[in-house]
């Protein structure tokens, strides 16, 4: 069997198979996720009769959809794999840690092909797949038979991929791993649907203002108005709630990494995951899987001490990361907590010191100084591991999670541990905005980077040579950009002390925009503007106003940046 | 390609097919373009200007909850500015995107004429026409029924390279 399976090219037909291939992939990420996850639980309890007849079933059903598609080396590199739990579920052998981790590297190996084959399907001519399993089916072969000779169980069955028939038995497990009933839906139609439902609320505020006499007059009228309100809010509601999963694939990923990391840094740390069930947007639940992968690393590589470091400590020798996710005040929140060393204040500031990001006299305060550690080129580590310490991660995490309008905070006492909270908006989908007019234009600013608004008197405006206009704040001074001038709008009025300053601010920059009217607050769901406009920097987006007009919402980060380029 | 030559080159350049068109003017020209690609025809609908664009980009519409951009095609094919009038219409135009999936873009017209069965053999290959209008946008001619009328390759004619911000265009 082994000598077949040296390293076999894997051919495709992505001419003919290529819905089939499509959905091979798509059900196989499924099957490999719920592997790893059960593969976990395996861990704690090896003989778990549930989780042996999922990971049977998802190993099985590989098995038979790549022999329908003629993928030999996957087809047969699962054939041993099912056999190996085939017989573990039977009660014939024991799984071990290394028949686990056995289980994981031919999880592996076949995730890596998927990879392949989906980047084949969209078109990406790569080299041909190869599957190296030789070394690992020679392994499992061995592995069974070392367990088949303990064992006494079973003595009797001559063990081994070779002599397990494929197995009609598989229905009855694949029906115990569907616990609920899904239907997979092509995401661009419910973004559609969401479309739709936001047509259908600014259909029915017209149709309301337009029949208020009406509802004025007659009690049945209002009655039905308020019934289909009733209907439309649901509606909505029950919509953007489609686009909303649980956050628990990602920790789950967390606790392969945890595991796999911790042995490789020669610590102990247990991962105790709470809150999986929270629910995210399903594109912040994607972008946000990997800095929540840097602040674990992090954790593990500078938070948690060396067993001997903790027990000298009095701390027991298993450490501990706790990731927690909820929602609180309209935001949702992910914790990050280890009971590890803490962060070095001094140290970080002697660093930062050298590095030249804070002047050698400045007496940042705690908060300052735990934020440096998001700086670039600022890795505490004393040494430059595999797993991190080599100064970039963290900076990107920062920058990706306020490329998600969030913020991370940080907790930190020394001996006790480290506590980084990264606070994110419930959806990407919707934002608070404020809407401005310039001359006969409406545009919205995300109410998050508004500092504040007023109308400025005329000592507060000063021209500053080389830098142009500029407005005094409270002592401080901020640049105006005029937009009507940026836009080339014809505005209300030129002179600034009959129109309104709004204070912007984004990375710690601010800016004042100077706009004709204040026109009120409003929840806009966000639209894309498309390729067309995706050279246009100063726009974020659009959004559809209550009339049905659409709004542009203003890049606040490219404005604020704005003066470096015209300099 | 400024030029095509009438050889036969089709191989290489994108050539119009035999099929439905729909035909409509931009002042006193006629352009087809194929049915397939029209999902809407509408009347006009308020345009909310976008900034800092090129004249012809004239803004974006909901179209149904919907944000999509629109290009006015005299401006975008040099023929001068005309007035919205009575039958001013918006083709709506089902295109590939860049990264995968379709875009829909909305082209102003003077008017609709109708939908024309053009065959294969009534198309030729685009002529010169200098530089006021690139022939890039051109697939063919077809002279059926006493009117000429160019068919374009829409794709090209809405590509996002076609739509450009103008980096100071209202500077003072």
């Amino acid at each position: 069997m082994a000598a077949e399976l040296d390293d076999r090219p894997l051919t495709i037909d992505v001419e003919n198979d290529r819905d089939l291939l499509h959905e091979f992939v798509l059900e196989s990420h499924e099957h490999l996720a719920r592997i790893e996850q059960e593969t976990l639980i395996l861990e704690e309890n090896p003989t778990e009769a549930t989780t042996l007849n999922a990971m049977f079933a998802a190993f099985h059903t590989f098995k038979g959809t790549s022999g329908l598609l003629n993928l030999l080396p996957i087809k047969d590199l699962s054939h041993e794999l099912e056999s190996l739990l085939d017989l573990a579920r039977q009660n014939k052998i024991l799984m071990t840690s290394v028949m686990i981790d056995l289980v994981l590297e031919g999880k592996d190996i076949l995730k890596k092909c998927i990879l392949q084959i989906e980047e084949q399907l969209k078109g990406n001519k790569g080299a041909p797949i190869t599957l190296s399993t030789r070394d690992l089916s020679q392994r499992l072969h061995s592995v069974i038979h070392e367990a088949a000779a303990v064992n006494t169980v079973a003595p009797a069955t001559p063990p081994g991929p070779s002599q397990a028939l494929p197995s009609p038995r598989a229905p009855q497990a694949a029906k115990q791993v569907t616990d609920r009933a899904m239907v997979r839906v092509d995401i661009h139609k419910l973004d559609a649907m969401v479309d739709f439902v936001g047509e259908l609320v600014v259909a029915h505020s017209l149709v309301k203002q337009d029949v208020s006499h009406l509802a004025a007059q007659s009690e049945r009228t209002r009655r039905n108005l308020s019934q289909l309100a009733y209907i439309t809010g649901e509606l909505q509601r029950l919509t953007l709630s489609m686009r909303m999963v649980p956050i628990r694939p990602t920790f789950q990923k967390m606790q392969r990494l945890v595991r796999d990391l911790a042995a490789r840094a020669g610590k102990h740390v247990q991962l105790i995951l709470t809150g999986e069930g929270t629910e995210f947007d399903r594109t912040l639940v994607e972008a946000i899987s990997d800095p929540i992968l840097h602040m674990v690393r992090n954790s593990i590589d500078h938070g948690i001490e060396k067993p001997e470091a903790r027990l000298a400590a009095g701390k027991p020798e298993m450490g501990s990361i706790h990731l927690k996710a909820f929602h609180k005040a309209g935001y949702v929140h992910i914790e990050i907590n280890d009971d590890g060393a803490g962060l070095d204040k001094e140290r970080i500031l002697r660093k930062a010191v050298e590095r030249g990001l804070v002047a050698p006299d400045a007496h940042p305060g705690e908060q300052e100084i735990f934020q440096l550690i998001f700086s670039a080129g600022l890795s505490t580590a004393e040494t430059v591991s595999d797993i991190s310490g080599r100064g970039v991660g963290m900076d990107v995490v920062r920058r990706n999670v306020e490329k998600l309008r969030g913020k991370i905070d940080i907790k930190s006492a020394p001996g006790r541990g480290s506590t980084f909270t990264i606070t994110l908006p419930l959806t990407l989908a919707i934002i608070d905005g404020l809407l401005i007019g310039v001359g006969p234009e409406r545009y919205i600013i995300p109410t998050l980077s508004v500092r504040e608004s007023f109308r400025p008197t005329p000592a507060m405006i000063s021209t500053v040579q080389g830098k142009g206009e500029m407005v005094t704040v409270r002592g401080h001074l901020s640049p105006l950009l005029r937009l009507y001038e940026h836009f080339g709008i014809a505005p209300l009025s030129t002179n600034p002390f009959e129109s309104i300053v709004v204070r912007v601010e984004s990375d710690q920059q601010d800016r004042c925009l100077l706009v004709d009217r204040l026109l009120g607050k409003q929840q806009v769901v966000i639209k894309s503007l498309g390729d067309s406009y995706q050279k246009n920097t100063h726009l974020a987006g659009a959004a559809i106003l209550g009339d049905g007009r659409v709004g542009l919402i203003l890049d606040i980060n490219s404005l604020v940046k704005l003066k470096k380029e015209t300099e | 390609m400024s030029s095509i030559p009438s050889e036969p080159q089709a191989s290489t350049l994108p050539r119009a097919e035999g099929g439905k068109y729909l035909v409509f003017r931009l002042g006193l020209e006629s352009y087809g373009v194929n049915v397939l690609n029209v999902r809407h025809i509408i009347r006009m609908l308020e345009i909310t200007p976008v900034p800092r664009m090129a004249p012809y980009v004239r803004g974006v519409i909901n179209l149904r909850g919907k944000v999509i951009p629109m290009i006015d095609l005299r401006l975008k094919f040099g023929l001068g500015e005309a007035e919205i009038g009575e039958r001013t219409c918006t083709l709506v135009v089902e295109t590939d995107a860049a990264h995968g999936g379709k875009a829909l873009t909305g082209l102003i017209v003077d008017s609709v004429v109708g939908v024309d069965l053009i065959a294969a053999s009534d198309i030729d290959h685009a002529p010169d026409f200098g530089a006021k209008l690139q022939t890039d946008h051109i697939l063919g001619m077809a002279g059926s029924h006493g009117i000429v009328k160019a068919l374009l390759n829409i794709d090209h004619v809405v590509s996002a390279d076609g739509i450009h911000p103008v980096p100071h265009a209202h500077k003072s």
